[in-house]
């Protein structure tokens, strides 16, 4: 029996109207709710939703409470996140701390994404990792990441123009995950690109493929450029309540020159304002059911299936299903599924 | 509020490149004009992904959102581009943002809210400026029904006239005059040495107008001749939160007062602002003000709403 009921925030039953991506609280998954650099003998706090993690490192050991060591015994009420016991289960690889969210008694170090462009030790340079902030509930700035078409206007200055000579944006999933591939030929040289990583060509080709875990946010990016350099990264949106998330992002640029290894992992400080600007004000109209339904281009596909995959999976949890299904395999090999092959 | 025309906007503040936000009885609209110069009125949320649409930019086919670039006809509202579409590509008709009717007279933008075909005077329509005028914007702390009850119970909380000092002699009662309640007050030049008790009639009448249902309020500064000095218009509109919306146009008359102080003469002819309109309210005055003619407009009031549909 699962011993953490779905939250009462979650809708009763199926809805007709829009989603309402604010009420999503998915259970049994695992978390990367801090970089492993982060943590020390100091405790620290993160928050899933509305729960309380305390982090801290004993003996080196890095240990997940629902208390701080330094006040035990203050006003504690152990939950079912922990079977009572006060500690969630904790995984520590990739170079973040993985925590549990759910059953403590359903926890599987199996259902671990795989990420194949991170060391599992963790072993990368500082200047890879950086923790940015989105001003959106953690579903919306997963929407915002899917939808690539939002960089042509919002990203320009960065990311560059939508101006290309063939753009296929393709999108495959499972019932835990959703993949999109976005295929662009001829696209005019990203700026950073251009004027940090010291590519002179007037036009680029690129692949970017974007695999999603539904129930964590964990989004494993892998965008190819060529002529260009790879950039692999990790955005793990962390739900810090209905209107905020937590991101701690890893660019593993290790294998491009300097600069641009150095400043591509901070250009999420050029492009969180941007994205808040817009996700800020946008997040407060998905709190309550609309009649008035999103409309969509075609270009909306990878988000809407998104919007559509995520449904599913919260109305199984509503109806108290939190097994993985059998398509799942979180823990699979995606190396060939991001292009590192090609 | 009642369905009809409200002002809510300063016509210079309606651009042909940066669209203007405005928050007002509970819609959210976002004001812009064409090359042409022609004013439009949308719904401030695109129907895409729902972001204002106040965050994008005016192109030539209509209002463009900053989050996707789905750009709308500022007439009708229809989308009339989402970008990398093929050429072959149709947007579906009914694609569109919700849109209002708008009017532009007297220097101020009005939009219509409510079922039904535009009709009826402008609320601005009995304002004709002459000669230089001072404007200006706002929104203050303060809720849109209080604000027009201190207008008529304390309007010298919320506004003033250069060189001049409201009383709260009132000189009769509330009258109904084309849709607002009107009241005046005695008022003294500050040049005055005595106090406004020893005054045997008063030499100068504030009279302030103020729309049953809201809207747009007009104050005079009159000579004890009745003759105006300064007119004022206030449009007002109930923002987010309890606040107030304000933005005012004003002039100074061409009829030179003969008993006006000096000083007030010399500032008129150096063109200086005849009035103020507060920024920041004196909570303590507001709350200290006993309610007299507001009594009354409560009771005139007429507690309907603006159906939420848009007109176009």
């Amino acid at each position: 029996m699962h011993a953490v009921p779905s939250s009462t925030d979650t809708i009763p039953g199926k809805v007709r109207g829009d989603w309402t991506p604010i009420n999503y609280d998915l259970r049994d998954t695992w978390f990367p709710v801090s970089h492993s650099r982060d943590l020390g003998n100091r405790p620290i706090r993160r928050i899933i939703h509305a729960q309380p993690y305390y982090l801290w490192r004993d003996n080196g050991r890095a240990v997940a409470a629902e208390f701080h060591p330094h006040f035990p015994h203050k006003e504690l009420t152990l939950t079912a996140f922990t079977g009572g016991r006060g500690f969630y289960p904790l995984v520590e690889r990739y170079g973040y701390i993985w925590v549990w969210y759910g059953n403590p008694d359903a926890a599987d170090m199996q259902l671990l994404p795989h990420i194949p462009f991170l060391p599992q030790d963790g072993s990368l340079p500082g200047y890879t990792q950086r923790t940015v902030r989105f001003d959106a509930t953690s579903a919306l700035s997963v929407e915002n990441l899917i939808d690539l078409t939002h960089a042509d206007f919002l990203h320009a200055n960065t990311i560059g123009d939508g101006v290309s000579e063939s753009d296929v944006v393709e999108v495959q999933w499972t019932s835990e995950t959703v993949t999109r591939t976005r295929t662009v030929a001829q696209k005019s040289v990203a700026p950073i690109m251009r004027w940090v990583g010291g590519v002179r060509a007037r036009y680029q080709d690129f692949r970017a493929v974007l695999h999603i875990h539904l129930r964590s946010n964990v989004c494993i990016s892998y965008p190819r450029f060529r002529p260009g350099y790879d950039v692999p990264n990790l955005q793990p949106f962390l739900p810090v309540g209905k209107h905020r998330s937590r991101c701690d992002v890893t660019f593993n640029t290790t294998a491009a020159p300097a600069p641009f290894r150095y400043v591509m992992p901070r250009i999420n400080y050029i492009i969180q304002p941007q994205d808040n600007s817009v996700v800020r004000p946008q997040n407060q109209r998905y709190f309550e059911v609309d009649p008035r339904r999103d409309l969509h281009s075609r270009f909306d596909t990878p988000g809407t299936r998104y919007r559509y995959q995520m449904e599913q999976l919260a109305e199984r949890q509503r109806a108290g299903q939190f097994t993985y299904g059998g398509d799942a395999e979180p823990g699979r090999d995606i190396t060939a599924l991001l292009g590192m092959n090609d | 509020m009642t369905p009809g025309w409200w002002a809510m906007a300063l016509c210079e503040a309606v651009k042909d490149q940066v669209p203007l936000a405005v928050a007002f009885a509970g819609e959210e609209l976002v004001l812009f004009r064409n090359a042409a110069g022609q004013a439009f009125a949308l719904e401030d949320r695109c129907p895409h992904r729902r972001v204002p649409l106040a965050l994008g930019r005016v192109v030539e086919s209509g209002l463009q959102c900053g989050y996707h670039g789905w750009t709308f006809d500022g007439a009708s509202g229809g989308c009339t581009q989402i970008p990398n579409l093929h050429t072959d590509e149709r947007v579906p008709a009914r694609y569109a943002a919700r849109a209002f009717a708008v009017s532009e007279a007297n220097g101020f933008v009005h939009v219509w809210l409510g079922e039904g075909a535009p009709q009826g005077q402008l609320p601005s329509s009995d304002y004709q400026p002459g000669g230089r005028e001072f404007t200006g914007s706002t929104i203050v702390n303060m809720s849109h029904d209080q604000y027009l009850d201190a207008m008529l119970d304390g309007p010298e909380c919320l506004l003033g006239f250069a060189h001049v000092r409201l009383t709260d002699f009132f000189l009769g009662d509330l009258r109904s005059e084309q849709g607002r309640v009107v009241l005046e007050r005695g008022a003294v030049w500050t040049t005055q040495i005595l106090p406004s008790q020893f005054v045997v009639d008063y030499p100068l009448i504030v009279r302030t107008a103020v729309p049953f249902n809201g809207g747009t309020v007009r104050v005079d500064l009159l000579s004890e001749d009745e003759l105006p000095l300064v007119t004022l218009m206030i449009a007002t509109g109930a923002n987010r939160r309890g606040t107030t919306s304000l933005c005012w146009r004003g002039f100074v008359h061409e009829h030179v007062h003969l008993r006006a102080p000096l000083r007030w003469r010399l500032a008129r002819l150096r063109k200086q602002a005849p009035f103020q309109v507060n920024s920041r309210i004196d909570g303590t005055a507001v709350a200290a003000l006993l309610q007299t003619s507001s009594r009354e407009l409560r009771e005139l009031r007429q507690p309907t709403l603006i159906p939420v549909s848009a007109v176009v």
